[in-house]
Formats: C-alpha cells, sequence, structure tokens
C-alpha cells in the first residue's frame, strides 16, 4: 500500500547511527519515520558493552553537545565509568564506561518512543524510491511504500550480512537476526559503489562457571566523571570487570586447529580491522608474544553473561571451547553465546559528501557502518552530522560540516569521504593532527557555538557553557598580571609544596606552569585566590601548562584554514585544467574534493597537481574566495 | 599568473640585444597550431627535431629565414608543447617574428614564467626552480657548475632524505599516543634523540652549505685597510690584474669608496677601497674614514695592509686594537717583501698572515688561497646551495624547532607536545621544498627572473 502519512524523513535502522539520526531530525521539528527490522534492537549493543574509549570518548562528547543522546544515554546506565590515560598528557585523555546493555537498549527504546515529531516501526526496507536521482521514499518487504524527501541509512552490518563460526556459515544480519537481502541492490541500481567487509565478536562467557577470585580486579574511578555537559551527577554502580590473560597452550590451540578458521581456510576474503584482530589473526601475526590481555565484562547488572574483551573468533564452538577453557580462571566455564565472524556489504564513502549525503542521490544520506567504519561511538557521530544535515537539506539550510580543525567527528568524516577505506575504519588519536586543541574536556566550550547557530543547543544550555568560557579566560588573565615577591613567607610555602623558591617578582601564571604546581598548590600560596569549579581549575591548568604548544598548534591550524578556505566550486571542469597527469585528473573528478585543503588529503594527488589547481582556481570565474 | 587555461607564451629569450642569432621561445598548449599558421614548413613536426624554413607574416611576405625546435609536452622545459624560433640577431627582425607570433593569439610572457610553468606541471621542484635563477645569474663558470648540481635535484634528494627522518620519528610516535601502555615502540630516549641529532645535523650543514654558497653565487665584498701608503692601491691592482684605483705616494688620494668586481678562483668579489681607517682633523678625510666604519660593515673578509719594511707605528697599532672587536674574518697582508723586513710579525695578533710584494707579485697565490678557503669553507662546490631567503627562513625556523624537540624528547614529556613541534617541522621542510605552497609566493619566487626562462 502506499502509506496515507508522508514524512519529512525517514531513517532506516535503530542501531547507534539510526537514533541519532532520527533523534536530532524529530527534535529540529521534522517529521521523522524510523524503520528497523526489529523495534526490540534498537540501541543493541551487538559487540562490547562498553561506550567511549581512545579517541572514543571525544566522539560521543562531541555528539553531546551537537545535540544527541549517546552520552545522556550511558550516563544513565554505565556500570563503571573511568577516564583513560589520566596519567598522560590531556589530549589522550578518554572516558570509558562499561553499559549495561539491557539497560542501555531499553531506555533508548524508550527516549524513541516518547520523541515528539518521530514513528518507529518495524519492518525491513527493500527499495529506496527515487525521481531523477532525488529521493521520494522507501519500499517495505511488506510492500509499504513511504514518501519523504529525505533518507537516512544506517544499516550497520545488516546488508547481505553472513555470519561464519568455524566452517559453518549462514545469513544473518548480527546473531540470529535476519539480514537486509534487497536494500544493497537497490542502491546498486542507483549506481552506488558497493564492497564487502568484515568484523567479529567475542564468546559471552556464564559469569557462574568463571573463577573470579583468582583474576585481577579492575574497578572503575572512584570519582566518576559523566559523559553528557548536562548529567550534574552520576548515580550508578562500579561493578568491576577482571583481566586474565591467554597463554601458550591457548595459543597451541588456536594454531592447531587455524584450518577451523574461516578466515585462514579462505572462506572469508574481505578485510577485517587491522585495529582490533580476531584472537586467531594476533596468535598468528604476533607470534612472539606468549600471550594476550583479556577482560571480561559485566554485559548487565543482573544477567550472568560475561564479554570476553580481545577474544573476537570465528573458530568452531568446539575450539573456541576448548581455547577458553585453557585460560586462567576460565577453566570449566561455558559458553552463552559462541563468538562470530560477520561480513556485510557497504558503501565506498568516497561517494559522499562531508555533510554524508550520497553524491549521485539528492536527499540520501549514510551514516555508520554502512560507510565502513567500526565502533558505536564512530556510529553515533556520523548519525548526527547526516541526521542534522538531511534536516537542513529540507529546511534550505546551510550544510552543517565539521572540520578537522573543529572535532574528531569531522576528521572521522573527512577521512572517509576523501581517502575511503580498506577495512573496518575505527578512530584513534594519531588520525586528528591538531588533537592538543580537540581534547575531550574542552568538547563542549570549543563547539558551543557551533551548535548553538546551527539550533542544536538551547540558550539556557549555551549560556552557561559561555560562562564557564569567560570565567576561564579572566582568570587565567588574572593569573598573568598578578604578582608575588620572594619573601621569606612565600618561599617557605614553595619549599614545603615542593617547589623550588623564587627570586624575584613572578607572576602567578609563571608559577602554575612548573609541573609540580596545581591551582589549589597556588591557592596556598595566595590565599586570596578564588576558589573555582574543579573543571574550570583543570582547564586553567591546561591552557597554562601547555601555552606555547597550544600556540604553535593554533598557528598550524591557520596554515591549515588558509587551505581548506580556499574553496572549489562543485561543478568545477577538471577537464578544462591542463598540466594534470590522467590518474590525478580521475581521481579529482571521482572524489570531487571541496577545498584546496581536501584535495591535498587525496592519495596520489601531488604537490605539482596542487599548485596547478590553486593557479586555476584562483581565477575560477572570479567565484573563489582564496582569502581567510 | 596565466591568463587563460591555454595560453600560449611567447617571448625573445636570447634578450633585446643585437647578437648573431636570436631565440624566440613559444610554450602553450596550441603552440604547434600557432606556428603552421606562421611557417612555411607545415606539419608533421616532430619532437626535438629541427625545421628549416621561413616565418611569414600575414600577407604571405617573408620575414627570416629560420630553423625551428620542436618540444612536445610532456619532454619539454615547460612541460607543454613549445617551439624555438631560432632567426637572425637583429632587434628589428626578432622582434618583427614575436609581433607575428603574437598577432596568432599567444601573448608576452611575464619574467621567470616559462620556469613557473615548469614548476607548475611538475618538471621541477623549488630547489630546483631556484637554482634556474641561480644559473642564469651565476657570475663565473665555477658557480655556474655548482649551480646545475642543484638544478639536477641532487639538494631535493637530500631534502627528502631529512624528511624520511622526520616522518619516522612521527610514525614512532604516534604509536606512543595511540597505544600508551603497548610497548610497541622499541626506540629508547637515545635512539629519538640519535635521528633527531642526525636531522639536525642535516639541517644546519644545509643551512651552511647556502651560507657559502651565497659567496660563490652571489660573491664576497672585501675590505683593504690599513694606514696611508701602506700599498693599500698596489694590492688592489694586484688582486684585479688591472689599474683600477688611483695610485699615489701623496697619502688619502683615494678618498672614495671604489667598488669594482672580479673573479678569484671563480669566486665573485667586489672591493670596498678606502681612504684608511686614520685619526684626520682634516674634514675630507673625515667623511672617508666615516665611510670607513661602515663600509667594515659591508664587508665580507678584511684585508688588513701593513708595510713589512717599516715597524708597527702608532696608527698601525690603532688599526691592530680596532680589528680586535670586530667578528669577520681578517687577513693581515704584509706588503712591500721586496725591501729589507723590518716589521716585527709576532706584533699582529692576527692569525692568518700573508707576506706578499705588490711589486713582483710574490705571495698572491698565497692570499688567493686564503681567500678562497675563507670563502667556501671546507664546501666542494658540488655541496654547496641556492636559497631564496624565504626558504632559508624556513629552515632557520626548522633548526630552532629541533633544539626544542631535543629538550622535550630528553625529558620524555608527553608525545602528543612532541608530535605539535614534529608537525611544525615537516612543514617548514615542506616549504623549503616546495611541497605545499601558494599562488602568492609563486608570483613573489618567479619574479627574479629573466623574461624567457
Amino acid at each position: 500500500m502506499r502509506y496515507p502519512k508522508n514524512y519529512d524523513i525517514i531513517v532506516i535502522g535503530g542501531g547507534h547511527a539510526g537514533i541519532e539520526a532520527s533523534l536530532i531530525n524529530a527534535r529540529l521539528g521534522l517529521s521523522t519515520l524510523l524503520l528497523t527490522i526489529s523495534l526490540d534492537s534498537i540501541g543493541q549493543m551487538s559487540c562490547n558493552p562498553a561506550i567511549g574509549g581512545l579517541a572514543k570518548g571525544h566522539l560521543v562528547k562531541e555528539v553531546d553537545i551537537l545535540g544527541g543522546e549517546m552520552a545522556r544515554n550511558i550516563d544513565q546506565t554505565g556500570l563503571q565509568f573511568k577516564i583513560l590515560n589520566r596519567s598522560k598528557g590531556p589530549a589522550v585523555w578518554s572516558s570509558r564506561a562499561q553499559a549495561d546493555m539491557t539497560a542501555y537498549r531499553l531506555r533508548m527504546k524508550y527516549t524513541l518512543e516518547n520523541q515528539k515529531n518521530l514513528d518507529t516501526k518495524q519492518e525491513m526496507v527493500d527499495e529506496i524510491l527515487t525521481e531523477e536521482n532525488r529521493i521520494v521514499g522507501v519500499k517495505t518487504n511488506l510492500g509499504n511504500e513511504y514518501f519523504s524527501k529525505a533518507v537516512v541509512i544506517t544499516t550497520g552490518t545488516f546488508m547481505k550480512g553472513k555470519i561464519f563460526i568455524g566452517l559453518n556459515t549462514y545469513s544473518a544480519g548480527r546473531a540470529w537476526e535476519p539480514p537486509s537481502e534487497r536494500l544493497s541492490d537497490s542502491l546498486k541500481s542507483l549506481g552506488l559503489k558497493i564492497a564487502r567487509l568484515k568484523t567479529g565478536t567475542t564468546p559471552r562467557l556464564d559469569a557462574r562457571t568463571i573463577d573470579f577470585d583468582s583474576l585481577m580486579l579492575q574497578p572503575g574511578d572512584d570519582d566518576p566523571i559523566p559523559f553528557s555537559f548536562r548529567t550534574k551527577e552520576l548515580r550508578r554502580p562500579n561493578m568491576p570487570c577482571y583481566l586474565t590473560y591467554t597463554n601458550e597452550k591457548t595459543h597451541e590451540i588456536i594454531l592447531k586447529n587455524l584450518d577451523q578458521s574461516p578466515l585462514y581456510s579462505g572462506i572469508v576474503e574481505s578485510m577485517g580491522p587491522r585495529y582490533c584482530p580476531s584472537i586467531e589473526d594476533k596468535v598468528v601475526k604476533f607470534f612472539e608474544k606468549t600471550q594476550h590481555q583479556i577482560f571480561l565484562e559485566p554485559e548487565d547488572e543482573k544477567s550472568t553473561e560475561i564479554y570476553a574483551d580481545g577474544l573476537h573468533t570465528s573458530m568452531s564452538y568446539e575450539v573456541q571451547l576448548n581455547f577458553l577453557r585453557s585460560i586462567k580462571g576460565l577453566e570449566k566455564v561455558e559458553i552463552m553465546r559462541p563468538g562470530y565472524a560477520i561480513e556485510y556489504d557497504f558503501v565506498d564513502p568516497t561517494q559522499l559528501k562531508h555533510t554524508l549525503e550520497t553524491k549521485k542521490i539528492k536527499g540520501l544520506f549514510l551514516a555508520g557502518q554502512i560507510n565502513g567504519t567500526s565502533g558505536y561511538e564512530e556510529a553515533a557521530a556520523q548519525g548526527i552530522v547526516a541526521g542534522i544535515n538531511a534536516a537542513f537539506y529540507l529546511l534550505k539550510k546551510e550544510p552543517f560540516v565539521l572540520r578537522r580543525d573543529d572535532a574528531y567527528t569531522g576528521v572521522l568524516i573527512d577521512d572517509l569521504v576523501t581517502k575511503g577505506t580498506k577495512e573496518p575504519y575505527r578512530m584513534f588519536t594519531s588520525r586528528a593532527e591538531y588533537r592538543l586543541i580537540l581534547r575531550e574536556d574542552n568538547t563542549h566550550l570549543r563547539l558551543a557555538e557551533k551548535s548553538f547557530k546551527a539550533g542544536l543547543l538551547n540558550k539556557d544550555e549555551y549560556e552557561m557553557i559561555q560562562e564557564q568560557k569567560i570565567k576561564i579566560e579572566e582568570t587565567i588573565k588574572s593569573l598573568k598580571k598578578t604578582f608575588i615577591f620572594p619573601n621569606e613567607q612565600t618561599n617557605k610555602k614553595l619549599k614545603e609544596l615542593g617547589s623550588e623558591i623564587i627570586k624575584t617578582k613572578t607572576d602567578l601564571a609563571k608559577l602554575l606552569r612548573r609541573t609540580e604546581m596545581n591551582y589549589d598548590k597556588l591557592r596556598e600560596i595566595v590565599p586570596d585566590l578564588e576558589e573555582l569549579d574543579k573543571f574550570i581549575k583543570q582547564e586553567i591548568e591546561i591552557d597554562i601548562k601547555y601555552e606555547g604548544y597550544l600556540n604553535l598548534q593554533k598557528q598550524q591550524i591557520e596554515k591549515f584554514k588558509k587551505y581548506e578556505n580556499m574553496r572549489i566550486p562543485e561543478d568545477f571542469d577538471y577537464t578544462r585544467v591542463g598540466g594534470l597527469s590522467n590518474e590525478v585528473r580521475g581521481k579529482l573528478m571521482e572524489i570531487r574534493p571541496t577545498s584546496i585543503g581536501q584535495a591535498m588529503r587525496i592519495s596520489g594527488v601531488t604537490p605539482a597537481a596542487v599548485s596547478i589547481l590553486m593557479v586555476y582556481l584562483k581565477k575560477y570565474d572570479g567565484k573563489t574566495d582564496s582569502t581567510s | 599568473m596565466l591568463k587563460h587555461d591555454d595560453d600560449i607564451i611567447t617571448a625573445i629569450a636570447s634578450g633585446q640585444v643585437e647578437s648573431a642569432i636570436g631565440v624566440i621561445r613559444v610554450s602553450g598548449k596550441n603552440s604547434l597550431t600557432l606556428l603552421e599558421k606562421i611557417f612555411t614548413k607545415k606539419p608533421p613536426y616532430e619532437h626535438r627535431r629541427l625545421y628549416y624554413g621561413f616565418i611569414k607574416d600575414k600577407q604571405n611576405n617573408t620575414l627570416d629565414e629560420v630553423v625551428v625546435g620542436i618540444f612536445k609536452s610532456p619532454q619539454s622545459y615547460t612541460g607543454e608543447d613549445s617551439f624555438e624560433v631560432y632567426s637572425h640577431g637583429g632587434l628589428v627582425v626578432m622582434n618583427a617574428i614575436l609581433d607575428r607570433i603574437l598577432s596568432e593569439g599567444a601573448r608576452l610572457a611575464e619574467p621567470g614564467e616559462f620556469t613557473k610553468r615548469a614548476f607548475l606541471n611538475g618538471k621541477m621542484d623549488l630547489t630546483q626552480a631556484e637554482a634556474v635563477a641561480t644559473v642564469i645569474s651565476a657570475k663565473s663558470k665555477r658557480a655556474l657548475m655548482a649551480a646545475q648540481n642543484q638544478l639536477k635535484g641532487n639538494f631535493s634528494k637530500q631534502l627528502s632524505k631529512i624528511r624520511d627522518r622526520i616522518l619516522y620519528l612521527m610514525a614512532e610516535n604516534e604509536v606512543r599516543i595511540d597505544h600508551p601502555g603497548e610497548n610497541l615502540s622499541q626506540m629508547t630516549v637515545n635512539d629519538r634523540l640519535a635521528i633527531l641529532n642526525e636531522i639536525k645535523l642535516y639541517i644546519s650543514r644545509i643551512l651552511r652549505a647556502t651560507e657559502f654558497g651565497d659567496h660563490l653565487f652571489k660573491g664576497l665584498t672585501l675590505l683593504i685597510v690599513g694606514k696611508p701608503n701602506v700599498g693599500k692601491s698596489s694590492l688592489l691592482n694586484l688582486i684585479v690584474g688591472e689599474e683600477m684605483a688611483i695610485v699615489t705616494d701623496i697619502p688619502g688620494t683615494t678618498r672614495d669608496i671604489v667598488k669594482e668586481s672580479f673573479n678569484i678562483k671563480g669566486i665573485p668579489f667586489s672591493v670596498l677601497d678606502t681612504a684608511g681607517i686614520r685619526r684626520t682633523k682634516d674634514t675630507i678625510e673625515k667623511i672617508g674614514v666615516n665611510r670607513s666604519i661602515e663600509a667594515i660593515n659591508r664587508a665580507d673578509i678584511i684585508l688588513a695592509v701593513f708595510d713589512a719594511s717599516q715597524t708597527l707605528d702608532k696608527e698601525d697599532f690603532n688599526l691592530i686594537n680596532r680589528l680586535k672587536f670586530i667578528e669577520k674574518p681578517v687577513i693581515a697582508v704584509l706588503n712591500k717583501t721586496d725591501k729589507p723586513t723590518a716589521i716585527n710579525e709576532h706584533d699582529i695578533p692576527i692569525e692568518k698572515i700573508i707576506k706578499i710584494s705588490c711589486i713582483t707579485g710574490d705571495g698572491l697565490t698565497d692570499l688567493e688561497n686564503a681567500l678562497e678557503k675563507i670563502a667556501l669553507g671546507n664546501f666542494d662546490d658540488t655541496q654547496l646551495i641556492s636559497l631564496n631567503s624565504s626558504q632559508k627562513k624556513a629552515l632557520e625556523k626548522a633548526f630552532n624547532i629541533c633544539n626544542q624537540l631535543s629538550k622535550d624528547i630528553k625529558k620524555d614529556i608527553d608525545p602528543v607536545l612532541i608530535s605539535v613541534n614534529l608537525l611544525s617541522l615537516a612543514d617548514y621542510l615542506d616549504e623549503v621544498i616546495g611541497r605545499i605552497t601558494n599562488e602568492d609566493m609563486l608570483d613573489v619566487m618567479f619574479k627574479h627572473f629573466c623574461i624567457g626562462k
């Protein structure tokens, strides 16, 4: 039937990308429909029961300031919270939380169900409906045709998903859930390039059969810090994880049974993630290592299921059981669900704009694993950007693009649309050039203005953040202008605090720059200094201690911006440019970079080719703005 | 800047001077179609072949009998299709041919535009383009040969070697950032410092090679000082090999700063000859003496001349005292060795002392060798480098960043902070190579070329 209600936007898939895309659209006032294969699986954590982690914590907080739900949801359903790398520099601090995955999923489901302007329905989309390369709607497996002006596809691993456990294979989008067999054919017929990727998950174990007493306890932080800037207080349990290791016996069992692995018997040929390899990959590739870390993580506050982090595998059930029982603490373990590998269709992301809209079909947006990424956080970050842009497309507003110097999300998307990917793309600190500025701790400070201007942040929230910003800036200014003198009392105090004495008049900022100094110690020396909020103190310390490096990074960003601001018109005719090799011209025509900066990042585009482009752009109908 | 995508540019490459043969260069996408219209020999034109024929005007009158050389893309100087007309070298005939080419839609090339196109078409990088400028402006054959070496890309290769080392450090540093607990990197602080020192050494060698390269490519300025009548002008004549400065026995006759250029061992020099440094109440002489102080600042090498046939007097000692405070290389020249020696050279605290006779020419070779040594240091000609000032500045900044990095790595500080400096280090090196560059810089860069290059 032709469904009687028309929607502004249809989101396909209720995973971490689909949730953010549909919520933000509904919150922006657009009538939104979420179609999913299973309403019970909205917000399902298909793999590890955790949110955040290295570089991923950044993404969660960015989603949060842009009006997303992920951070708020984990704050309400986490089982333990931890800041990783606390002993290292602030650029690599990352929040991570264990989630009660059942509670996480249900809270998401209720949030969607209670969202104004949002309908959720359980149907499988088989076909994308277009007219003249423009979205008109979708058709489902029930024969229903839903009409809309924009569609966001977030299918995760469901398109032609195929699961491997040992030499057994069957079609599924996630363990025991039906895959989408027709949608990728529909995308192919629209002219999109489709390829295959592979990922995997670990066996889930029965807690009652694990000897936890023999293992190392891994608790969360005692004073947990929430993900969302909106969460004032975390009232969650602090459930421990446990650490154990594989051993030579484990490795021997795996190596002896490689013919039972679909990866090594040649059944699976697509690329898996290098960064999150299966245990059989680790054993083969890092042959010299005699042990690998295994974290045993709770999945649910009440359930006995335990996630074995570090043991992604697609070996046969029998081999999984054998190698598990060779591990300390797991000698008598029972498997509740086996690990498996899954192969699925994804769309080459170089076919997308920075808005995550396809270049071919107007109004068609893609987000999440369908774009070749891995991870809930990567999915959510794309989901919110695709959602915002789908909304802005309908509202005829300027595209919402985050640049590499704005956010990790900007880096993620720019990498995808500029370079594509050959393996599931995971976020890393090393992917972000300007990471000293793009820290997790200052996420809401650096993105508030952009978010507010785009209408994603309400006025109260924005003003609250502005106040924090002003407080930080003013305190730093005043510390630089406040001097202390080398008198006996001051130097005595300094010695007590384990710091060098001063010999000349010294400003407080300079004193604070000392490694062993912090704001609280400064207050002991100068008691009339104002007591400040913990977060404000932390930001002041970072800004002052790293001032030189931050300034250098700011200069680097200025340089970067100069090239980003040399825009290339969308309809730029590369055939007019002489002096480009056919290979370079082909790449440029395929990616269609929006700026000289992006062109420089396309692999195979030479510096000389970029120089030529700059010359031509400067005179291109006078349309190009090369000033920054 | 190019005005159209398929612009044809042209210029008289042999310059606006009368000569035996004139060369008119034409380059651009459709330049060979243009040739067809003005040349009696019709296509096919083959790459790297010479064709004989006549250039005709629109009324089909012969302008000149010429040979035309064909250079096809991409194996031409600019990387585009291009040709060169070898005509008779008269100004009228060359300009007539040029006008004829212009009348078919070509336009006059701007200075350096041919080389700029070569750069834009990926035929050379910035260091090579800089070498082209140096080749053109070379003041001696020796300078020319050294510049050719850079033009061949030897220096670029050196730079990319440094860049590889930086990338290696960056990659190693990234591993520390992403996998802090896992000890994936086997490198110790000392290993990293060793690589950094290697980079630093490379950069400082390049900076020194540039400094000495400037001597060979741009020349040095000599200043000859000494009390009146010790033979400063005679010394100058001996070095230059011709009568240039006025030579008299009356003290103070070489009053003005005379500047003249010549080569010593293929190194371009110029000399500031002055009234000498001496106290005087004479106003005209005073002007000369003040100029001398200014001259010391302008000079690269100072030759302090003494009369070997006399003992040092108060004026000589005044000069010696003055030279003590000068940080520039000084050579003491003891003149008049043809006469009996009276001077005690132990009284002269100058390291380099050359004995010479301006009358017999004895000792001249010693002096020339000493000058060469100061000018080029221990560098072999093939190691000398020519860079423009912005490239030099970028290298100096790179060197300073190396120093900061040394400190930071020694302290084993947060790898994220180290990465900030590594990124800038790589950026500055790219500026030297021209890996990342912009149009404004290109314009400045190619402006100092002559038309036709």
